[in-house]
């Protein structure tokens, strides 16, 4: 015979005051746990939402982060002119050679952050239809101007349109805002490739990227350039090359497993002393079930699934807890191009999902012994029990 | 029984739940010591002997910006140097590694133990290294986890630059605040680079402590409206421009401190007031026996700040001896300081008198006719 469901979830809550605290600290195990996550799920989402399907990125062979690739002006002539690639309407190929570096700016509120300014050719944002202006408008060549993401603006000093900022020798001037659609270009300062070759005194653009006109093509180009004996160029998908770029996922999702693991010992231990507490109290209770007729299995069952509810309480809690920071836009240093980068909380359902598992198994676990020892009390004794 | 019997005969009379309640103060405390020095680590560089008198110059654009080699001769011949050396960093790969593994520096050897004093290495060793140009040292940390041995030859795959090098061990040097660094010959990167002609940044030492701040100033002011602007800056001041970039994280790890604290503060005073309710019959008693309120709140006190004490004693103590065993090869030191294992025991002495107040607040207040009539 089993106990009935609704017995269990009343019992959960008689001792309300003990009960209270094992929840709330649930609550606050799945809440930093679902949070810590959803920052891993952010910056995945960030890299992987970045870049055109249909394009094609060239760097240097061998450099971990475009800011550390290399390629000459000499180079992006021939890559430009390589069969295959499409022309726009005016007939020329869609190709953009970019550089990519990374300057120190001051913070908004102090302190200074490292951004990546990218210089763009002129076919650089048709190539990235992601980014759009929101405010102001593009820069003109040559005339120290910059673009910059709305969401670093925010985060740094200086950046609203019609203010400027020095960085070495140089004042560059702010006229627009873009926003990068939630992807990594939300991290950047845009201006003109071959005058930010001249400011920044680099001979060498960093990558090319340019749009294949069909998928045969694409491979062709891959293979060719690769190819090349006169340069070590790698050339892939910008999809993937921004999928690469997620090294700073692994040390969260190692923090976050890491506090998951220490806390929900602390969890356990918390809603194994409210269990034992609850069939130290219950002797009696458990000694009239017992005579009644209910076996040492659904006695058991019954307080399992009391820790679980429990638990599963302090899951439903946390989870609302943590969707307090969905969305919200953090930044912290990318390990891979050594700047700021700007990603949000991300609360998925699969996440509040595992938020909710993770509870239930904190609670199982907590309550296993306690409910053992309920199972095992004997019956007339039990019942002689204060 | 002598009062202090009394109390550990209590604070023991349910063994389990003494245990668990000390077992999730261990638990919290060791997990808040250990996030308080991950950030220690992460805001507050250690310092090296020497750092006082070390200066880094870069380029005034960022880090990534290198310099021209020519300023050289320029920053050598001021006043107060006392030496100064190239100092680039190579962000090669080792091996398969897939993250690099240590960092590789190339660097003047003539000048490097003057810069970096607190190195040593056997003299042989040293001499090596200086006479041969495709030679290199390496922290001895680094080489235990690689396995290193003088006279091993190494290729690092360039990351950052488009070569590829390889090098022969010339030695293993020890006694920096970080023996994993591989230092080599900026000649021999420069060839490699068909003699380049920029470096990475300039260290170098001031002669004494009071020309520093002069010096700074006049290194900044001798390449201003140069096309190379440099920023001149103590060893202390270019490590804390570090400490910005980490944006949010410190925040984010400090308040997951708070809530643990909380949590911890939560469960620790469930339990206590848990503990009390169940015998609040026998506190009854004791009252009736003519036991003075103060003194029965004065045995609650103790039996929860023993509990917690007990619990942080634990839960530092492990923390202190897991650290002290190096397993955290991710920072270079892990270090428990004294302010931050302090600061522990505190929260945990705290801990026991918040959970006492509930309790303690309702045993006072009671009436013995009231407490012998308690069921629960």
């Amino acid at each position: 015979m089993k106990l009935p469901l609704t017995y269990n979830i009343r019992s959960v809550f008689v001792r309300w005051r003990a009960t209270l605290a094992t929840v709330l600290c649930t609550a606050l195990v799945v809440a930093v746990y679902v949070v810590i996550q959803s920052l891993a799920v952010g910056l995945e989402k960030s890299s992987g939402n970045t870049g055109d399907p249909r394009n094609l990125l060239v760097v240097r062979r061998g450099a971990t982060a475009e800011s550390t690739s290399q390629i000459t002006a000499e180079q992006y002539r021939i890559i430009r002119y390589v069969q295959g690639i499409e022309r726009d309407s005016s007939g020329l190929p869609l190709a953009s050679s970019d550089l990519s570096l990374v300057i120190n700016v001051p913070r908004a509120g102090g302190g200074e952050a490292n951004a990546i300014v990218r210089g763009v050719s002129p076919l650089g944002a048709v190539l990235r239809p992601q980014v759009q202006l929101t405010k102001g408008r593009w820069f003109t060549p040559g005339k120290r101007e910059v673009v910059v993401s709305e969401r670093l603006a925010a985060r740094l000093a200086g950046m609203q349109i019609g203010e400027s900022f020095k960085t070495g020798p140089v004042t560059l001037s702010v006229v627009g805002h873009f926003n990068g659609n939630r992807s990594a270009f939300d991290s950047e300062i845009w201006m003109d490739a071959n005058e930010a070759r001249s400011i920044f005194d680099r001979e060498n653009y960093s990558s090319v990227l340019l749009r294949p006109e069909s998928n045969p093509a694409r491979e062709r180009i891959v293979s060719q350039l690769e190819n090349d004996k006169r340069f070590k160029l790698r050339a892939l998908p910008e999809v993937d090359y921004y999928q690469e770029q997620i090294g700073a996922v692994k040390l969260i999702k190692i923090l976050g497993s890491f506090l998951a693991t220490t806390m929900s010992i602390g969890a356990v231990f918390a809603a194994m002393n409210t269990m034992y507490a609850a069939v130290g109290a219950r002797t009696r209770e458990i000694g009239t079930l017992r005579v009644l007729g209910y076996r040492r299995k659904s006695i058991l069952a019954g307080f399992l699934i009391e820790g679980a509810l429990l638990a599963f309480f302090g899951g439903v809690l946390g989870c609302i807890f943590s969707l307090i920071f969905n969305g919200w836009s953090v930044g912290t240093l990318s390990f891979e191009t050594f700047s700021e980068t700007v990603f949000d909380f991300r609360i998925t359902p699969m996440l509040i999902a595992q938020g909710l598992a993770f509870s239930v198994v904190v609670g199982l676990v907590g309550s296993l012994l306690p409910a053992i020892r309920a199972a095992r009390l004997p019956v007339i004794s039990a019942l002689k029990a204060t | 029984m002598s009062l202090a019997g009394f109390i550990v005969k209590n604070a023991l009379r349910n063994k389990r739940r003494s245990f668990l309640t000390a077992g999730s103060v261990a638990i919290s405390l060791f997990l808040f010591v250990t996030l308080q020095v991950a950030i220690r680590e992460m805001t507050i560089p250690p310092e090296d002997v020497g750092a006082s008198l070390r200066i880094a110059v870069r380029n005034k654009i960022s880090l990534a910006n290198t310099l021209p080699a020519r300023q050289l001769t320029v920053i050598s011949r001021m006043p107060g140097v006392a030496a100064v050396t190239p100092f680039s960093f190579f962000g090669g790969k080792f091996k398969d590694d897939d993250s690099l593994g240590f960092a590789q520096f190339a660097v003047d050897p003539e000048k490097f133990l003057q810069l970096f004093g607190e190195a040593k290495i056997p003299a042989d060793q040293l001499e090596d290294w200086r006479r041969a140009r495709d030679s290199c040292i390496v922290g001895k940390d680094t080489a235990k986890r690689y396995g290193l041995k003088v006279g091993d030859r190494v290729t690092l795959v360039g990351t950052i630059f488009p070569v590829d090098l390889e090098l022969r061990i010339a030695g293993i040097y020890e006694g920096t605040i970080d023996d994993t660094n591989m230092w080599f010959h900026h000649r021999y990167l420069d060839e490699a680079m068909n003699n380049w002609g920029r470096v990475g940044m300039w260290w170098l030492r001031a002669e004494n402590a009071e020309v520093v701040p002069d010096l700074l100033r006049r290194i900044n002011a001798a390449f201003a409206n140069t096309s190379a602007e440099v920023r001149a800056e103590t060893e202390r001041a270019f490590q804390m421009s570090f400490v910005s970039m980490w944006g949010n994280i410190s925040l984010l790890i400090n308040s997951i401190c708070t809530v643990v604290v909380f949590t911890l503060a939560l469960v620790t005073a469930s339990t206590m007031s848990m503990a009390i309710r169940e015998r609040f019959r026998e506190l009854a008693v004791l009252k009736a026996l003519g036991f003075r309120r103060h003194q029965l709140v004065a045995c609650i006190l103790a039996e929860s700040f023993g509990l917690a004490f007990a619990g942080a004693i634990v839960g530092v103590g492990g923390a202190a001896i897991l650290f002290s065993s190096g397993k955290f090869a991710f920072f270079p030191v892990f270090e428990l300081t004294p302010r931050i294992a302090g600061l522990a025991f505190l929260i945990g002495g705290f801990l026991g008198v918040i959970s006492m107040l509930a309790p303690a607040w309702s045993v006072s207040r009671m009436s013995v006719v009231e407490g012998l009539r308690t069921l629960d």
